[in-house]
């Protein structure tokens, strides 16, 4: 199956159908992945061999959901574009959904280019009903789902798919994806820009698989859309908890949101808390300030000068300070190394407290500072160089 | 297999097998009319479906009936146009359903749809209208016929896939379609399939020149010619087994006198040898020549032959031209007698004849068989006995291969070495040497 871009996708198709596919492929997001947009393969036509393209009018359309991908046909007729389109679910030969649940379809307006990503929006809506219908052959999934509906923060955005894994041993699988509801808007935003890919919407997705009807083997997994996931501090920020055994879904699915939400906020609140410290150095140090991080609060650094002894100070804070402590590197501006480095020497331990604030902290830093600049000068006379 | 599932519903505990069919003009007429349009194509096939059962006994095991569905598939009705008989949301419109089938809806039995390069699988609408043909038509096992045509990328291949649905089953849903003599008819005869023949032009042909090889009962005129000869062949052999039997009667009646008559030979001999005793025995005392009665025994069997021939004459059907009269037979015997020496005992014995020689033999040839080897004595008696077949084959052009007279052969050729007037009565009496034109040639002279 070729991999084909939206591009190459929109050039193929008759030129009919083209603004509905455009919307499928440009903008389309279905259902609650929305970092994997929809894709087109396997564009065939329906028109004789002989007729000059583009023409083509049917093709494979990949759906993510609920960490599956369904790949299902839509069929037009190139000849007759303003005719709703047909559909082969793939491998869901069962899935049959009732057409009056299909306004789009019902309804079809050819001249809406957003009558076809609006169709697959209510196919999809009618899937999610039959798979939590089949969700039925086993009790205790049942269970499972019905509270987790109850319950309003994932009840509306869940996606089931249930299946048999093996269709002779008839044993019985499922896999629930939810939305965590968790807030990421109060991240920071410089947090959130460094990444390489689109970000698209924020989004935690919580992927709970169960391997059997009883529930003894889950395997839950975190995804996050990659700023997220940046602005976390990367694939660390992906470990949760086992799935407790005999545990269940609307216990366990509040813990994760929770120790995201922690995270999260965690990550907010560093940043402030750094905010906070840098502002409370350039207040006591005032023009003894070079240059800081404006936008992450990360770097600050100061040029002081004790008995006519200047020397540079380097502050580096860490993503979760102020649990974690900043390293002070202390440089001296007239010495070399013999690499030809400016001497410096790194200071990690020294008088810290989280619990101070940026003040108390500014205070305390200025203390030390001049009880550590003589030993500090002394060793730059000593083993460096002018 | 779950298929068999008892007590299912409706039509899923019906455990018959269904066969297909569709004759091979309608296959390419719905192959034309799909190929030539320029989008998706549907349809509506008509035919018939039957139930046969078959019941198969065995030794081994209880008859079993297995029930056979046979779907046959006679024509079809193509649909101008998509979305013909159902909307956007693909409910039928039965009003425009029956506008497109008009009185050919009862003769529906399933539908047909074309889509290129799709997957042979239904698709959600056809689903949904097969639900609603299936009620509004009531044809519980409506069928649906998917074609498709996959070419390759760069059109130099292209495939036409049909494949055959039942898809108001839960199981076993796809049927093989046969197409009668589509296919390697190398190895198999050409089939008549029993899809009536609906064409009106055809029709017509043949209601008009149908006179000339059908009677006025629709037989065709050939069969009643061919059964006219088969009758008359049934005649003659009927009439052939009146005259078998009554040959061998006269067969049996001539055994018995043979055997009556060895046993006065052999009387006789021993009558002969004890009265010789007698005169040797005496005619130690005085000798007698006794060179004359060699011939009395003989003249006597002869005479008592001659005596004996008369009642035995056999029936001839009628079919001889020219029987010689009993009194030619006499003179010719008398003729014959005069000029030879008395036959030895040992030509009056029949003589074995080859079985199944060809041939038929004339009695002119025989009587010439007869005449030459009474003529030259036991020699050439041995000789005819050996090579009669063969003089008769000279002689005799025509090809009768009938092996039934070969044997008549046979006895007449024993009875040839019998005094002339029985064999050749005898030779009169051979009705079996029929030649085609139904005669009896046993009776021509030469």
């Amino acid at each position: 199956m070729n991999n084909m871009s939206p591009e190459v996708a929109l050039h193929r198709i008759s030129p009919e159908l083209r603004p509905l596919l455009c919307s499928v492929v440009r903008n389309g997001r279905v259902g609650l992945d929305s970092t994997n947009c929809l894709r087109v393969t396997d564009l065939k036509t329906g028109c004789t061999s002989l007729t000059p393209g583009p023409c083509c009018d049917r093709f494979k359309l990949h759906i993510p959901y609920a960490g599956e991908t369904l790949k299902w046909d839509i069929i037009f007729n190139a000849r007759y574009p303003e005719l709703p389109p047909d559909f082969i679910f793939g491998e869901d030969a069962e899935f049959l959904p009732e057409p009056s649940e299909l306004p789009h379809l019902v309804q079809w307006d050819a001249g809406d280019p957003e009558c076809l990503l609006q169709l697959v929006k209510e196919l999809i809506q009618q899937y999610h009903q039959y798979q939590c219908q089949r969700l039925r052959e086993s009790s205790r999934l049942l269970f499972e789902y019905d509270s987790l509906l109850e319950d309003p923060n994932y009840g509306r955005n869940m996606e089931i798919y249930a299946g048999r894994k093996n269709s002779w041993t008839g044993e019985f699988s499922a896999r629930f994806l939810l939305k965590l509801p968790v807030d990421f808007s109060n991240i920071p935003v410089y947090l959130l820009k460094d990444t390489a890919l689109d970000p698209g919407e924020d989004v935690a997705l919580l992927s709970v698989s169960f391997e059997d009807a009883e529930a003894t083997q889950v395997f839950p997994k975190l995804y996050l859309s990659p700023s997220i996931e940046h602005a976390l501090g990367g694939s660390s920020a992906l470990h949760i908890p086992a799935f407790p055994s005999g545990g269940c879904l609307i216990d366990y699915v509040p813990q994760v949101c929770q120790l995201l939400t922690n995270k999260v906020q965690y990550v907010i609140q560093g940043y402030h808390k750094r905010r906070e410290y840098i502002a409370a150095f350039l207040s006591h140090f005032g023009m003894g300030v070079v240059e800081y991080d404006a936008e992450g609060f990360t770097k600050l650094t100061l040029l002081l000068m004790w008995k006519d002894f200047c020397f540079l100070v380097h502050v580096d804070l860490p993503l979760y300070f102020p649990r974690d402590q900043p390293t002070l590197t202390f440089q001296s501006v007239y010495h070399f190394t013999n690499s030809g480095q400016l001497y410096s020497q790194v200071q990690k331990s020294y008088p810290y407290s989280p619990r101070w604030d940026g003040n108390e902290m500014a205070k305390r830093a200025k203390a030390y500072f001049k009880s550590f600049i003589p030993q500090f000068q002394e060793g730059a006379f000593a083993n460096g160089k002018l | 297999v779950p298929g068999f599932a008892a007590g299912g519903s409706g039509i899923d505990g019906d455990v018959s097998i269904m066969a297909a069919s569709i004759s091979g003009y309608t296959f390419s007429s719905v192959c034309f009319h799909s190929a030539n349009s320029n989008s998706d194509h549907e349809g509506f096939l008509l035919g018939e479906v039957r139930q046969e059962e078959t019941v198969s006994i065995s030794d081994t095991q209880i008859s079993t009936a297995e029930l056979l569905q046979v779907v046959e598939i006679h024509n079809h009705d193509p649909c101008a146009q998509l979305f013909s008989f159902y909307d956007y949301a693909g409910k039928v419109n039965e009003d425009n359903l029956n506008r497109i089938l008009k009185d050919r809806r009862k003769s529906v039995i399933g539908w047909y749809r074309f889509r290129r390069n799709t997957q042979q699988q239904m698709s959600f609408r056809e689903q949904i209208i097969h639900k609603q043909l299936t009620q509004l038509l009531g044809v519980p096992d409506l069928v649906f016929l998917l074609f498709s045509f996959i070419s390759t990328a760069n059109s130099s291949t292209h495939a036409l896939e049909y494949v055959l649905f039942r898809p108001n089953r839960r199981y076993n849903q796809r049927i093989t379609l046969t197409i009668p003599n589509l296919g390697n008819t190398s190895q198999q005869e050409y089939k008549v399939s029993s899809v009536p023949n609906t064409s009106l032009n055809y029709a017509k042909v043949i209601k008009e020149h149908g006179a000339e090889f059908f009677d006025k009962d629709g037989v065709m005129k050939d069969i009643r010619t061919i059964f006219q000869v088969y009758s008359a062949l049934q005649d003659k052999v009927q009439a052939v087994c009146g005259e078998v039997e009554q040959s061998e009667r006269v067969k049996e009646k001539i055994q018995e006198d043979v055997n009556k008559l060895k046993q006065q030979i052999a009387l006789r001999k021993r009558k002969t040898a004890e009265e010789e005793r007698r005169l040797r025995e005496a005619q130690n005392a005085e000798s007698h020549p006794t060179s004359e009665e060699n011939s009395e025994p003989s003249e006597t069997s002869l005479l008592s032959r001659v005596a004996f021939h008369a009642p035995s004459a056999p029936e001839r059907p009628g079919t001889s031209p020219n029987p010689p009269s009993y009194s030619d037979l006499l003179s010719q015997e008398d003729s014959l007698l005069s000029s030879s020496s008395s036959p030895t005992s040992a030509a009056l014995l029949p003589r074995p004849q080859a079985v199944g020689s060809p041939g038929h033999p004339t009695p002119g040839p025989l009587g010439m068989g007869l005449g030459l080897s009474l003529g030259l004595g036991s020699d050439s008696l041995d000789r005819q006995a050996a090579g009669q077949e063969d003089d008769d084959d000279d002689d005799d052009d025509d090809d009768d291969d009938d092996e039934d007279s070969s044997e008549y052969e046979n006895l007449v050729s024993e009875a040839a070495h019998l005094p002339m007037v029985s064999a050749s009565v005898l030779a009169q009496g051979r009705p079996a040497a029929l030649s085609p034109d139904g005669d009896a040639r046993g009776s021509q002279t030469s």
